[in-house]
């Protein structure tokens, strides 16, 4: 357990020097850290993140903050080759305009981000600058352009408040 | 008397010489009258074959109900891994969109006469999906033939579904009229293909064509 908790520091350290005064906020909590950058140097960032040994991405994700108009990406990062470091996921994130949605992809950087960056792009439809096949995976072109995750979709229901009239629901043909 | 003698006659003659309309109106004939349409519906009764199509988690309670414990093989039923030479098809739990196509491709790449289970709540009618976006009922893509409610139903359910089958198979003669009439009525729900299938993953542009 010492050792646990120790290395939890020395990481924060480790990350605070290699990415300098790119970090925005970073806090840690019981070996998940979470730190936030700035679009501009999220791919300067990853790289250097790279560089330290996280060598997979875990998952990629988006949260909808529609009052504030942003949306949140992030990037769990984790490693299989380095022993201590697979013990820990770091979160990078950033923080993108709602209304155009555009973030550099990292796909270049690592490869098992390609698919997931794929997921994001048709449920929140973020579009990621330089991936290189953004096609859609999940779901049909009339239900993707919905973008079914955002705050602003509702879902039907069988109730006599809430009036939703989507075509994509009724439509038998989806393409 | 004379004149029936003659006509059975000339049958007899076009028989021998090889008349085609002649012998498939008998043969069909025979098919109708005859014990083969029952032999035909008991034999097909005892090979119901599902194809291996799991689309969900009541993929798990078939495989239980296949398995050693409560081994539906001995209703004369085995899972196989090829459409071309499975007879039914067990649609386990939802379908999405994109999957009824590959739904719709395997139904149609099995040998006539060929029968649908659905089974478990999603499959019904939705299940907990049933406000989703993304799902379809698993009867606007092919005609099912029985519903297993539950969510999932018990591998005796499983069992149940496969009795019922062959008993309807045997009482309403399903499998030798589907040969004789070669159509099915209970396709008015049934999405056409060209809807289901006609986009194969390509790329589009969401923001120009959808908005």
């Amino acid at each position: 357990m010492d050792g646990g908790v120790k290395g939890l520091i020395s990481l924060q350290d480790m990350i605070k020097e290699a990415l300098g005064n790119n970090i925005i906020k970073i806090e840690d909590n019981k070996g998940y850290m979470d730190v936030v950058v700035p679009l501009e140097k999220l791919k300067e960032s990853a790289i250097k993140v790279k560089q330290l040994g996280f060598d997979h991405v875990k998952s990629v994700t988006a949260v909808d903050y529609i009052q504030k108009k942003q949306f949140m990406v992030t990037y769990h990062i984790s490693s299989y080759l380095n022993e201590e470091l697979s013990r820990h996921v770091l979160g990078l994130s950033t923080f993108i305009d709602r209304d155009n949605p555009h973030i550099p992809s990292l796909a270049t950087i690592w490869t098992s981000a390609e698919f997931q960056e794929r997921e994001v792009y048709e449920f929140f439809g973020i579009i990621f600058d330089g991936h290189p096949d953004l096609r859609l995976l999940l779901l049909t072109p009339v239900v993707a352009a919905l973008k079914p995750l955002r705050k602003d979709f509702v879902v039907k229901e069988d109730s006599i408040n809430i009036e939703v009239d989507y075509a994509a629901y009724n439509a038998t043909k989806w393409w | 008397m004379g004149s029936d003698n003659k006509e059975k006659k000339e049958e007899r003659l076009n028989l021998l010489y090889g008349d085609l309309d002649t012998v498939a109106k008998m043969a069909k004939e025979s098919l109708i009258k005859g014990k083969i349409a029952k032999m035909v519906d008991w034999a097909t009764s005892f090979s119901l074959w599902p194809v291996h199509l799991m689309t969900s988690c009541c993929g798990c309670e078939i495989g239980a109900a296949w398995g050693p414990r409560f081994d539906n093989e001995r209703f004369g039923s085995l899972p196989w891994v090829s459409p071309r030479q499975t007879n039914l098809i067990i649609v386990e739990g939802t379908i999405t969109k994109k999957m009824a196509c590959t739904l719709r491709i395997v139904w149609e790449q099995m040998p006539y006469p060929k029968f649908a289970i659905a089974m478990g709540s999603c499959a019904l009618d939705g299940g907990i999906f049933y406000n989703s976006y993304n799902i379809v009922r698993p009867w606007q893509v092919i005609p099912i033939d029985i519903y297993i409610p539950g969510c999932p139903p018990r591998p005796e359910a499983v069992a149940r579904s496969i009795i019922e089958l062959q008993k309807m198979l045997k009482n309403k003669s399903l499998a030798s009229k589907w040969i004789l009439e070669s159509k099915r009525e209970d396709k008015k729900y049934i999405i056409p293909k060209e809807d289901l299938c006609g986009w194969r993953g390509e790329r589009v542009d969401l923001t120009t064509r959808y908005d």
